[in-house]
């Protein structure tokens, strides 16, 4: 996109009857990305030297620990949907096992109950008077369903909901191998003894009643948000000379007005990457060109630049450049990633994070939010990990969430849910560093 | 270099009102890296807040102080332009301080 | 900000942190032996025994301030008002905690009997606040529930 200040500077070398040897000069000055002193973009509408062709996270791996050392999960779930790839889909009919469902009701209890097993199914359902505490209302309760549905329902429910209902959020327990068949007449027998509706005596404990999380914190406090010492290194790093000798200061000189709305801007699509650039993939690909340092994406110094970056554009509206094909079909590619069934859990963006199907409900304790208003925080502080992530490191969260393998930080496929996350989230102000659970 | 730090104090009614937040990864010696070893205990054992350089709080603390120390209390008798001071040190001796003046 | 200006003012806050660092060494002097045998009690009875507590009385005049639900038990933020006259010192006692023991905050020349920090709890406990004034014991606790996450695993 051409900035029209650019136009507008340039025009006197032109017209005041310069040496053509002047002229020339000045010219290659302006196109030059050093000195300027009150730029209105970064780029007074020049194009960006980027690095091109090699990876923005050298030697990136599935994450075993994160950058503060939390532990990250390690399993391996080749097999099952990824945001890069379609797996194999469940059944397509109902399985028909023989009835009635002998199992033992005691041993299903224990495992509907199990957290390590998928989460429980009290992530999603209210079962009884014997339901643990903080029970989620994503799934209907459950407290009467041994009076309501018979053996073979119930089997084929559990083994694998597309039998019965093809947009059910419920992971294909039997199906995707998060119990096997015994396991699951035992769940089944357990079912069966469901009859007495539930009663919570604690409105807090019962998800019917409880209180949606406020959150009163000031993000950008700096005794409140520890992400505010990332704000500090970022604007070190920014005066700081790379490897090459210059600094991003030594081009960019007035960086508070230069990068007033330039965040609100990213991501962009990238003609050059042919794909979507994110400000942490844009910091890798234009350092390596310019200053010389090498800042690869969700590094502590890699994300202290982008919470600064972000920072500069606090208060400036989300309005992605959906002006070329590239970024309205990025945008669109983004919108289909976020229907997409993924993981060993089986589940999509959508089913949990829209108001159609189950966003302000209740997954256990957690409440599921729109996808409205998850963009403008980022990088964030999340207080349950102890570290600041950029939205690439929450989309690979979601990911392993889900029980599905996570991709590098500059996939293209992050690249298009990123544009699609700031399509819907158009017009929400940027406010940087946030601070989330 | 010593952990970043940060400090606010300003008055508040009879009191001054503090509020620091301190950098630290406050480890439990329960966590395990990505080989499988258990990360070492290290964590802010001692903290000391000064009024005008006299001891105001003397505060033991344990590995269960959450990452990146929160600390907020309040002196009576201080004014605008008292000193406020925080020095800590943790299990590996390390230390670190920072020093304001209390705003109006 | 001019790039000259901002290395000034680097400068300025280097020599403002050594003008504090030179202060360190007197002001730690007088910090209290670290209670080793408190902080390592596996049970909150053990960890109350070593700060020499007997017999604490429930107190109302000591006021808790902390999440009925916190959003995770990372960081749990809580605040201790006693107001007990010539309290000496609060501690935090985590029950359910694997080291119960969470901090003691002793206080003198002037400062509140009054605290806030975020602690880290692994799972729902009750907080107790142990107070101690004119050489007495006064309890108070409050039950704080972690957030069970919905993903499991």
């Amino acid at each position: 996109m051409r900035n029209p200040h650019a136009a507008t500077r340039a025009a006197p070398a032109a017209t005041i009857f310069l040496p053509d040897w002047l002229a020339a000069l000045l010219m290659l000055a302006l196109a030059c990305p050093a000195p300027v002193a009150a730029e209105a973009t970064p780029t007074s509408g020049k194009i960006a030297p980027l690095e091109l062709q090699r990876s923005a996270a050298p030697g990136w791996q599935r994450q075993k620990v994160d950058s503060q050392g939390s532990s990250w999960p390690q399993t391996d779930w080749t097999g099952y949907s990824t945001v890069a790839a379609i797996a194999t889909p469940g059944p397509n009919g109902p399985l028909h096992f023989e009835t009635p469902v002998t199992g033992d009701a005691a041993r299903g209890r224990q495992l509907a109950f199990d957290r390590a097993r998928g989460g429980s199914c009290v992530a999603c359902h209210v079962m009884g008077k014997d339901t643990p505490p903080q029970p989620g209302n994503v799934g209907p309760d459950l407290s009467t369903i041994g009076a309501m549905r018979d053996d073979a329902w119930l089997f084929n429910y559990v083994y694998d909901p597309r039998t019965q209902n093809a947009n059910s959020i419920m992971p294909p327990w039997g199906a995707h191998r998060l119990f096997n068949v015994a396991e699951i007449r035992d769940i089944v027998a357990f079912l069966k003894t469901l009859k007495t509706p539930y009663h919570n005596s604690d409105p807090q404990d019962d998800p019917a009643t409880r209180s949606p999380p406020r959150d009163t914190r000031d993000n950008l406090d700096p005794t409140e948000n520890p992400a505010m010492f990332a704000l500090d290194r970022g604007k070190e790093l920014f005066d700081k000379p790379g490897a090459g000798g210059k600094s991003c200061a030594s081009c960019h000189r007035a960086p508070e007005s230069s990068f007033k709305i330039w965040a609100a801007r990213m991501p962009r699509f990238e003609p050059r990457l042919k794909r979507v650039l994110g400000v942490e993939e844009f910091i890798t690909r234009h350092a390596r060109v310019t200053t010389g340092e090498e800042l690869p994406m969700q590094g502590a110094d890699n994300i202290a630049l982008s919470v600064y970056l972000h920072n500069l554009a606090n208060g400036e509206t989300i309005q992605p450049d959906l002006s070329s094909t590239g970024a309205r079909k990025a945008a669109q590619s983004g919108m289909a990633l976020m229907q997409r069934k993924l993981g060993q859990l089986n589940m999509a963006c959508i089913d949990c994070h829209t108001k159609e199907r189950h966003a302000f409900k209740w997954a256990r304790g957690q409440y599921l939010v729109e996808s409205r208003g998850t963009v403008a925080h980022f990088p964030t502080w999340r207080t349950s990990r102890g570290d600041i992530w950029d939205i690439r490191k929450r989309f690979q969260w979601c990911n392993v969430s889900v029980r599905a393998n996570d991709l590098p930080p500059d996939a293209r496929e992050y690249g298009e849910i990123e544009m699609a996350l700031a399509t819907i989230n158009k017009g929400e102000k940027i406010n940087s560093p946030g601070i989330r659970h | 270099m010593a952990e970043p730090m940060k400090i606010r104090a300003k008055m508040e009614g009879e009191f001054a009102d503090v509020k620091v937040l301190m950098s630290h990864p406050m480890e439990t010696g329960q966590r395990k890296n990505e080989k499988g070893e258990l990360v070492p205990v290290h964590f802010i054992q001692s903290v000391i807040a000064s009024h005008n350089g006299k001891t105001v709080l003397d505060i033991q603390w344990s590995q269960a102080i959450a990452r990146n120390p929160f600390l907020g209390f309040r002196v009576k008798g201080a004014k605008a332009g008292d000193k406020i001071a925080i020095d800590w040190t943790d299990t590996a001796g390390d230390k670190s301080s920072i020093e304001t003046t209390v705003g109006a | 900000m001019k790039p000259l200006r901002r290395s000034v003012l680097k400068l300025f806050a280097a020599s403002a942190t050594l003008a504090a660092a030179g202060l360190l060494g007197a002001r730690t002097a007088f910090a209290a032996v670290w209670n080793k045998v408190g902080f390592e009690s596996k049970t909150g009875a053990d960890a109350l025994k070593s700060l020499g507590v007997a017999n604490a009385a429930a107190s109302k005049d000591i006021q808790i301030t902390a999440p009925e639900i916190a959003e995770n038990g990372a960081q749990v933020p809580v605040t201790v008002l006693s107001r007990i006259p010539n309290t000496q010192s609060i501690s935090i006692v985590i029950d359910k905690n694997p080291f119960p023991l969470n901090s003691t905050f002793e206080f003198s020349n002037g400062a509140d009997s009054y605290i806030s920090t975020r602690v880290k709890m692994g799972q729902t406990s009750s907080i107790m606040a142990l107070v101690k004034a004119d050489g007495k014991f006064f309890t108070a606790s409050k039950e704080v529930k972690v957030t069970i996450g919905g993903c499991g695993g």
